[in-house]
């Protein structure tokens, strides 16, 4: 749908903005983001199956209307209480992103998953909508529109320490949500080399497993939409089961593992290099 | 009541001194009138607008100026456009019939640099921090994109001039009985944060190591910025030519709202990421008793928090 040489993909480094926040509508014209790429994507993914608009006190999407950073664009799905334990699977896509589907989540059969966080890369001016199934089959959406330009080729930022697959934990003091950050550079395949000029490979997080307890929690199938160092956070109505260990395989088919063991280990970098599973 | 204290600064900086208009055909059109004023003997400056990174007179946002020597003459920055480029080179003639020997770019945000191309004569040498030619190479492609209306049509990556003189720590430049300090920083709010320091008037040029007013941005890194912003509040000078906001003969004094803000930001996103609150939470709550003091906060304090909560994610 994207091709490289389109302009509104281009670079948009991290070096090199004032205020990146406000620029993206220097180049937007029109009062919708481009509606053609969802009429492509529905038939694709559900067939003809209906999809009703979920209402807010089951399925809430927040997404800024206008990305502070392209690159790293914060969505939240926030689930009601009546939604909690029935959803089977949910699916967040970015109409006009060059790999739509930004992430599947699987839920474990009564999985208490009431929300789930995560940062995205988003290319230009697009639909951000979220689909649950539910676990009597029905279909409900929630939608919003996101103004950016350039999250997908936005250049790699590489700060910080740690080294490819550490996973770090935060939690909050109820221990109902843990943050799980994975250090992985997650290239998009539509980044440049600022220095060489060169394209720089896709190399991305592809599969996330939660477990709690020794039980299935959340299978997430990512991708190149999330953002450098992807995070995922997962909230629960009650205190997550000690421990949660999540497993990580990217697109090189390295595996990451690590697991939470309670707000003790909360913010310890947990370094994969050490096991040898690089 | 912040516009209010900008207007009366501006107003107060012109009246002391001489201010002029300048309209060339070129950009007469699309600028109301581009003023510079001499704030000191040799020292002019254009004040820029506090306005969004999208709204209309968007390429006139930062202050940019020259410095008149016996022998020729400095540009401190070129403005957002090619016409605020031009507008500033036609200011320079009206003030002096010395060349331009220099182009400094005090660091590569868009609204610095793009007026670059208007001083490339073949005599003009650039100068800039050692880390600014990558920092250009990396924003060439985003500025000719985004910003590709600034620039003369069609837009070309060669109207994206970097530095052929690099400052790596320090450097002497003479405008002819008019030394010139230069001083290339560590990473603060860019990579590639350089000063410029007047000697004969004192007078400093921070680039966007300081803002006043406008919402400090932050693309390089908080806690750089802080260490920095100390080190400069010692220094001794007559006065501070911000990059955004007026003029102050104070340095020390017009640090300190921007240091309030950024030990605020740094302090609080730290606590939202250590209490494992999420990006949005620390979006809303990080610094927010500073906002009522800034102008332009919804269009630069996310991008703020979020560039902050991610790089304290892996510290």
């Amino acid at each position: 749908m994207f091709a490289r040489h389109n302009l509104r993909s281009a670079a948009a480094p991290l070096a090199s903005l004032l205020a990146l926040a406000t620029v993206n509508s220097l180049a937007a014209d029109t009062t919708a983001p481009a509606p053609e790429a969802w009429g492509y994507l529905r038939p694709q993914f559900y067939g003809d199956r209906a999809i009703d608009i979920a209402d807010q006190s089951t399925i809430v999407l927040e997404a800024p209307a206008t990305t502070p950073d392209p690159a790293a664009t914060p969505l939240t799905i926030r689930l009601g209480a009546e939604a909690i334990g029935h959803i089977k699977q949910l699916r967040v896509f970015i109409d006009n992103n060059p790999s739509p589907l930004a992430s599947t989540f699987d839920f474990a059969p009564g999985a208490r998953v009431a929300e789930i966080g995560m940062r995205v890369r988003i290319d230009r001016w697009t639909s951000v909508r979220t689909i649950a199934e539910t676990t009597d089959g029905r279909l409900e959406m929630r939608s919003s529109w996101v103004n950016a330009a350039g999250g997908c080729s936005a250049a790699p930022t590489g700060g910080g320490n740690g080294a490819l697959g550490d996973i770090r934990f935060r939690n909050t003091p109820d221990g109902k949500t843990l943050q799980v950050a994975i250090r992985h550079p997650n290239n998009s395949g539509f980044q440049i080399d600022p220095v060489s000029g060169n394209p720089i490979p896709p190399h991305y997080v592809s599969h996330i497993r939660f477990s709690s307890n020794g039980q299935p929690l959340l299978d997430v199938e990512a991708g190149i939409s999330l953002s450098e160092n992807p995070t995922i956070r997962i909230t629960s109505d009650a205190a997550l089961p000690e421990p949660v260990s999540v497993d990580v395989t990217d697109s090189k088919d390295a595996h990451f593992n690590a697991s939470w063991r309670g707000p003790a280990t909360a913010g310890e970098i947990i370094s994969n290099a050490a096991i040898g599973n690089r | 009541m912040i516009a209010a204290r900008l207007a009366c600064a501006i107003i107060g900086l012109a009246a002391g001194t001489r201010a002029i208009s300048i309209a060339t055909a070129d950009t007469a059109a699309a600028l109301p009138k581009f003023t510079v004023s001499q704030v000191a003997a040799g020292v002019f400056v254009h004040l820029g607008q506090p306005l969004a990174l999208d709204a209309p007179g968007h390429d006139d946002i930062a202050n940019i100026g020259f410095i008149v020597g016996n022998r020729c003459v400095a540009v401190i920055d070129t403005g957002g456009s090619v016409r605020i480029g031009r507008a500033l080179r036609a200011a320079v003639a009206v003030h002096t019939r010395q060349p331009i020997c220099y182009v400094i770019n005090t660091h590569v945000h868009v609204d610095h640099v793009l007026g670059n191309v208007v001083f490339k004569d073949g005599r003009a040498r650039f100068v800039g921090h050692s880390a600014l030619p990558a920092a250009l190479a990396r924003s060439r492609l985003y500025f000719m994109t985004q910003f590709g209306g600034d620039l003369d049509q069609p837009p070309s990556a060669d109207q994206v001039v970097p530095p052929d003189r690099i400052v790596a720590d320090t450097l002497e430049l003479d405008l002819g009985d008019r030394p010139l300090h230069l001083r290339a920083w560590p990473i603060a709010h860019t990579d590639c944060d350089l000063t410029v320091l007047d000697e004969r008037t004192g007078t400093l040029w921070t680039g966007d190591l300081l803002f006043r007013e406008r919402l400090p941005a932050v693309d390089g890194d908080v806690a750089g910025w802080l260490q920095v912003d100390n080190e400069l509040a010692r220094l001794e000078v007559q006065r501070v030519v911000p990059g955004h906001g007026p003029l102050s003969t104070d340095l020390a004094a017009a640090l300190q709202p921007e240091q309030r803000y950024l030990r605020a930001l740094l302090s609080d996103v730290r606590s939202e990421l250590d209490g494992g609150e999420s990006l949005q939470q620390a979006i809303q709550h990080a610094a927010d008793s500073e906002r009522p003091h800034w102008l332009l906060w919804d269009s630069t304090h996310p991008r703020n928090v979020t560039r902050v909560y991610q790089q304290l994610e892996w510290q």
